[in-house]
């Protein structure tokens, strides 16, 4: 279970927002909503740990009952996936699945086999060593999703992460993400500004819910 | 829709901007980038021919200079390389991402506008055995003479290679620092920290390797600086025998042609040097690619060790010269071990010789307000795929390239007038403002080119009107880049000016070997003030001219 | 009165008319043009003497001299060389230039000087020919060259640490392996250095006589056999080991101020009082010599062949032999150059200013001993780099 506790953050004494609270469930997809520049992207700054020093936030993080704000980005086990699928160029498309793999799985052999599947599974087979530039937008997409979540996150932010795609795979992706997030059951946090986004019977919230001047 | 508007658009435009531009802006751009490099070229086969002699090289060999100078010139650039490598990339890993950053990159211009010259009086200054810092242990141990250190003009060029490795430091923070502030670099350290990797691993796994083939070009040309510097060796670099490039200098600017044959083979010798330095590293960088490891997936959280601040002692330095020179260029006596002057004065100043002030003044003018037309031009309509080639000045040792100029310019005997000083000046501040303004110029939005061309525009008064408005605040930059360039140049105002001409950089190197460290002091700080005012005119200006433009600053 | 010795008046009259004739139209011709002076610039005493006579030059004749300062004659011979070679025979850039010894007998064997033109300047009349004013390291000037101002290798200490300073090479061995690491000379080519050099050799050769001569590299190896000896004894206890020199006598003085070294060297006798004057040596520090002497001589201007300005050139030359001019020069407040001009033909006041002393300057007599022949210089100095020019 995600908690945000009264999150207020700031921004040279004007406050972007204050007092948002927000719980978000196991298996939850909920969307945030509100205009371009109204801090949305800010917000989930924050919950990842890499807030700009420009701004000040007070508030409390929760992730199943273990406070993360005081974390640092690498203890928090929250996943993100931005608009840009954000491959790392000199690894290989294999590499990149392999770089999130949890080090339980040992063994090299054994790891490039889980890679292998992870790939045949969205239908990549054989893109193990492929360089992630020749791969096309949706593909890349694709990939990018499946690198966030085999590093087994509790937690899942997502950027805008359908707003570079043309509306056909716009569709196809997004009905892909609420998939997989369905499979691992972890909350979810959406931040959008096209309502087409929002999954069958979530919840949508208005980031402007918590902001007192209106833009 | 908007797809198919903008194809309308250009459809409907005679000549659309992504299309191939005019031919006579193409011609242009081609021009004057020739009028620079071009005549280097007879200059270099005049200049580098008579090396091709068997005989010249039997006397190089037989020379009884070269050993040690090659091995100083060796150690003092790559030790000074690694050096700077080193600091930059263990302060980029200690505080990239974080406040401390932010804080880091403003200061780098500051220093960064010392020029070299300058930076090897100062640190002389400083670290000579009747130096500062001597004074500073006599203070507490009661010494009566300076101590017999070997801290400056030491044999091993170790002290050179001090002062290379804190000033090309900064250097290569600045240059880390544009490619850090990317978002698509600094995204993917949030992206990998957030897979669970700590900052280290993040830098080792993912930044790293795809920085270090970026940062080659950068490196490769601060070792070629190194090879080749004749200034700062003069001042701080062993003089018996002195480096290498001192010696090729010296060989180069003799009457008697067979030391000047011998002065080419050694040119030749540095290029050789710098070619293998290259391809090693290149082979370096693909083994290192090749043997890439498959991501095993360990995650190590490592303790933060930012509070060990080494940026600290690094820009300390730099402020600890200016303070030095500061100092001498108001002190009156100030024997050893005073740790302050007896007495200060502005005598110094009063007295000081401000003709190569003035000389620099407008050499640094011409030779910045010429270049910015042939850069605009070649940024705009030139053919993009050679712009490797106007970096060369910056990774090819200066001595073969000026050695070029002066045998251009004693065939057509115009050695020693301003024309040909200013000229051999453009080739190292051409590339340089390229460099500066490249980023900004490529990351213009092409569609306010677009709308001013549908307004009716042609090219050149859409660049006139639109385009080069908008990017006065790098303009103003890149002119104020090309300015300090050309107040640091040693060799080309020597080779090409015939003597005639002295500058604050050729004045303060002059001096350097002179007994008199206020005179000297005070060049060097005219040869600081030089820059620092034109970048800060280039920021005043561009904050003024857009005050009104929120978009422009 | 005889026939024949008014037959000399009228000739000398003639002439002279005739020669003054020669110098307004010489003066005319000069009027407006830039003359390019190669000097030495490593004395600041010096930079400024020379600044105040360009400006003079400017005032009284129209010449706009500008002072190119170079590190080393030799630079200034190169260069000259390599134009007259390239071609380039009558737009050279250097128009006079400070030289003596080997560098003029180079440009004088290599056709490179133009002239004669010496005697035939006005203040010729006023040169004390008993000085060697009329040969140049035993090379006849031969009217190439005009005499400018005298010099004498002398050493500068500091009284507060160096009370009893060495007054021979022997004296000096004994000194610097009484003090390791605080005696050193400037590297050769540096002139000081050789000279230092020279100084030497003349007093541990065996035949002073054979130094006069050219040099025969027979006779060489004999002369200079001690001469190594010596150094290979003193380097070992030189400043740094004798493995890097200072790069000059400039540097000397300021190693000397900060108590690097216990001792300095130059070729004015009058150096230490500018030095101290502009506090860049204590006010204790003094000037001596050797006991049997040191190397003194005359240096001199030239006019390269190819020199654009060679009436300004000689319009300057002129200007700096005069009275006026000689006087300043000499005048220890200035630069404390000596005079190659008869003293006893200057007024009084210009006398008494010559013989002015200042605190630091030398107040002892110090004995001249003649320069070795030209040729010697370049096979000393080449002999030394060999053996000590890398280690």
């Amino acid at each position: 279970m995600l908690n945000i506790k009264n999150l207020t953050i700031s921004h040279a004494e004007k406050s972007l927002f204050s007092a948002l609270s927000l719980v978000v469930d196991q298996g939850e997809v909920v969307t945030l909503t509100g205009v371009s520049g109204s801090g949305k992207s800010t917000l989930l700054n924050w919950m990842i740990g890499d807030l700009d020093p420009n701004f000040s936030a007070a508030g409390e993080l929760w992730l199943n009952n273990v406070r993360c704000d005081t974390l640092p980005i690498e203890a928090r086990h929250i996943g993100l996936l931005f608009q840009d699928d954000l491959l790392f160029p000199h690894l290989s498309v294999g590499q990149n699945l392999a770089f999130a793999l949890p080090a339980t799985i040992r063994d090299t052999k054994v790891r490039r086999q889980r890679v292998e599947q992870t790939l045949s599974n969205i239908g990549l087979v054989g893109f193990h060593d492929r360089d992630p530039a020749t791969l096309s937008g949706g593909q890349r997409a694709r990939v990018s999703l499946l690198r966030t979540l085999l590093a087994e996150p509790l937690a899942l932010l997502l950027d805008e992460p359908f707003s570079k795609l043309d509306a056909m795979l716009r569709t196809q992706f997004r009905a892909f993400v609420f998939e997989q997030i369905e499979r691992q059951d972890i909350p979810t946090l959406l931040v959008t500004h096209d309502p087409a986004d929002v999954p069958q019977g979530g919840r949508v919230i208005e980031i402007s819910d918590w902001q007192h001047n209106h833009v | 829709m908007a797809q198919a508007l903008r194809l309308a658009l250009e459809r409907a435009l005679p000549q659309a901007p992504s299309s191939r531009p005019g031919l006579p802006w193409q011609w242009l751009a081609a021009l004057s980038v020739m009028l620079i490099f071009g005549p280097l070229l007879p200059g270099l086969y005049w200049a580098l021919s008579p090396a091709l002699n068997a005989t010249v090289w039997q006397a190089l060999w037989l020379d009884a200079q070269w050993p040690q100078a090659l091995r100083s010139t060796l150690i003092s650039s790559v030790l000074g390389t690694l050096l700077a490598c080193g600091v930059a990339a263990l302060l980029a890993t200690l505080h990239y991402p974080g406040r401390l950053w932010g804080g880091l990159q403003r200061r780098l211009p500051l220093l960064l506008s010392v020029p070299h010259a300058a930076f090897a009086v100062g640190l002389f200054f400083l670290i000579a055995p009747s130096g500062w810092l001597a004074r500073v242990i006599a203070h507490f141990s009661q010494w009566s003479s300076p101590p017999e250190w070997v801290t400056v003009q030491d044999p091993y060029g170790l002290s050179l290679a001090l002062a290379l490795a804190i000033k090309e430091s900064w250097f290569l923070l600045w240059v880390l620092a544009a490619v850090l502030g990317e978002q698509v670099v600094s995204r993917q350290m949030v992206m990998a920290r957030s897979l669970g990797y700590s900052r280290t691993q993040s830098w080792r796994l993912i930044l790293w390797p795809q920085l270090l083939p970026r940062m080659m070009w950068p490196v490769m040309a601060v070792f070629a600086y190194g090879l080749s510097v004749v200034d700062m060796a003069i001042i701080l670099g062993p003089g018996t025998p002195p480096t290498l490039a001192v010696l090729i200098w010296r060989w180069l600017t003799d009457p008697d042609p067979a030391l000047q044959a011998r002065g080419s083979a050694a040119s030749i010798i540095l290029l050789i040097v710098l070619l293998t330095c290259v391809l090693a590293v290149r082979g370096l960088l693909w083994l290192m690619k090749r043997h890439q490891p498959y991501p095993a997936g360990q995650r190590k959280p490592t303790a933060s060790r930012r509070w060990l601040k080494l940026h600290t002692p690094l820009f300390l330095v730099g402020y600890a010269v200016v303070a030095v020179l500061l100092l001498w260029s108001v002190a009156q006596e100030w024997f050893f071990p005073a740790l302050l002057p007896d007495a200060l004065s502005l005598e110094s100043w009063h007295q000081a010789d401000w003709a190569p002030f003035w000389t620099t003044l407008w050499l640094a003018i011409a030779a910045s307000l010429l270049c910015l037309p042939a850069v605009l031009v070649w940024l705009e309509w030139g053919p993009k795929r050679l712009n490797a080639l106007l970096y060369l000045p910056l990774i090819v040792p200066a001595l073969p390239l000026v050695a070029g100029q002066y045998a251009t310019l004693l065939h057509l005997h115009l050695d020693g007038t301003a024309v040909a000083l200013v000229w051999s000046h453009l080739l190292w501040v051409l590339p340089y403002m390229v460099l500066t303004l490249i980023g900004p110029y490529r990351a213009f939005d092409l569609r306010l080119m677009t709308s001013a061309r549908a307004l009716g525009y042609s090219p050149w008064h859409a660049c006139l009107h639109v385009k080069w408005p908008i990017l006065l605040r790098p303009i103003l930059a890149t002119l104020a880049v090309g300015f300090a360039v050309s107040v640091a140049q040693y060799l080309p105002t020597l080779f090409a000016g015939g003597g005639r001409f002295v500058t604050v950089t050729t004045e303060a190197v002059a001096l350097s070997a002179g007994g008199n460290r206020r005179v000297l002091a005070v060049q060097a700080l005219l040869q600081i003030a030089l820059p620092i005012a034109a970048f800060g005119l280039a920021a005043f200006a561009a904050y003024w001219l857009g005050r009104h433009r929120k978009g422009l600053r | 009165m005889k026939l024949s010795t008014l037959a000399a008046i009228a000739l000398t009259l003639g002439v002279s008319t005739w020669a003054n004739a020669d110098w307004s139209q010489t003066q005319n011709e000069a009027k407006g043009q830039t003359v390019y002076f190669n000097a030495w610039g490593g004395s600041e005493a010096t930079n400024a003497y020379i600044a105040w006579a360009a400006k003079e030059a400017k005032a009284r004749f129209g010449i706009d001299v500008r002072h190119v300062k170079i590190t080393d004659t030799a630079e200034a011979v190169k260069r000259v060389q390599t134009e007259v070679s390239a071609g380039r025979t009558t737009d050279g850039s250097i128009d006079l230039m400070w030289v003596n010894g080997e560098n003029f007998r180079n440009l004088k064997n290599g056709g490179l000087l133009f002239g004669p033109w010496a005697q035939s300047l006005p203040n010729w009349g006023l040169v004390d020919l008993n000085k060697p004013v009329r040969t140049d390291f035993s090379v006849s000037t031969d009217g190439y060259e005009s005499p400018w101002g005298t010099a004498q290798l002398t050493f500068i200490a500091d009284s507060a640490k160096t009370p009893t300073p060495p007054r021979s090479a022997a004296d000096l061995l004994a000194f610097a392996k009484a003090n390791p690491g605080r005696v050193s000379y400037p590297k050769p080519p540096d002139f000081h250095g050789t000279t230092f050099v020279k100084q030497m050799l003349l007093e541990l050769t065996p035949n002073k006589a054979v130094l006069q001569q050219p040099v025969i590299s027979a006779a060489f190896a004999t002369a200079t056999q001690p001469l190594w000896a010596y150094l290979d004894q003193l380097h070992p206890s030189l400043w740094r080991n004798g493995k890097t020199f200072p790069a000059s006598a400039a540097e000397m003085h300021r190693m000397l101020g900060d108590g690097e070294l216990k001792m300095s060297i130059t070729f004015n006798p009058n150096e230490a009082a500018n030095l101290i004057a502009s506090k860049q040596l204590p006010a204790s520090a003094y000037s001596f010599g050797f006991t049997s002497g040191t190397i003194g001589n005359v240096h001199f201007v030239a006019i390269p062949v190819n020199a654009h300005a060679k009436a300004g050139a000689q319009v300057f030359a002129n200007f700096l032999l005069s009275a006026e001019a000689q006087t300043r020069k000499a005048d220890i407040t200035v630069w404390g150059d000596g005079t190659v001009l008869d003293i006893s033909k200057l007024p009084s006041a210009s006398q008494a200013l010559i013989r002015k002393a200042a605190p630091g300057a030398l107040a002892e007599a110090v004995p001249t001993l003649p320069e070795p022949h030209a040729s010697w210089v370049e096979a000393l100095e080449a002999d030394w780099l060999k053996r000590y020019g890398s280690r």
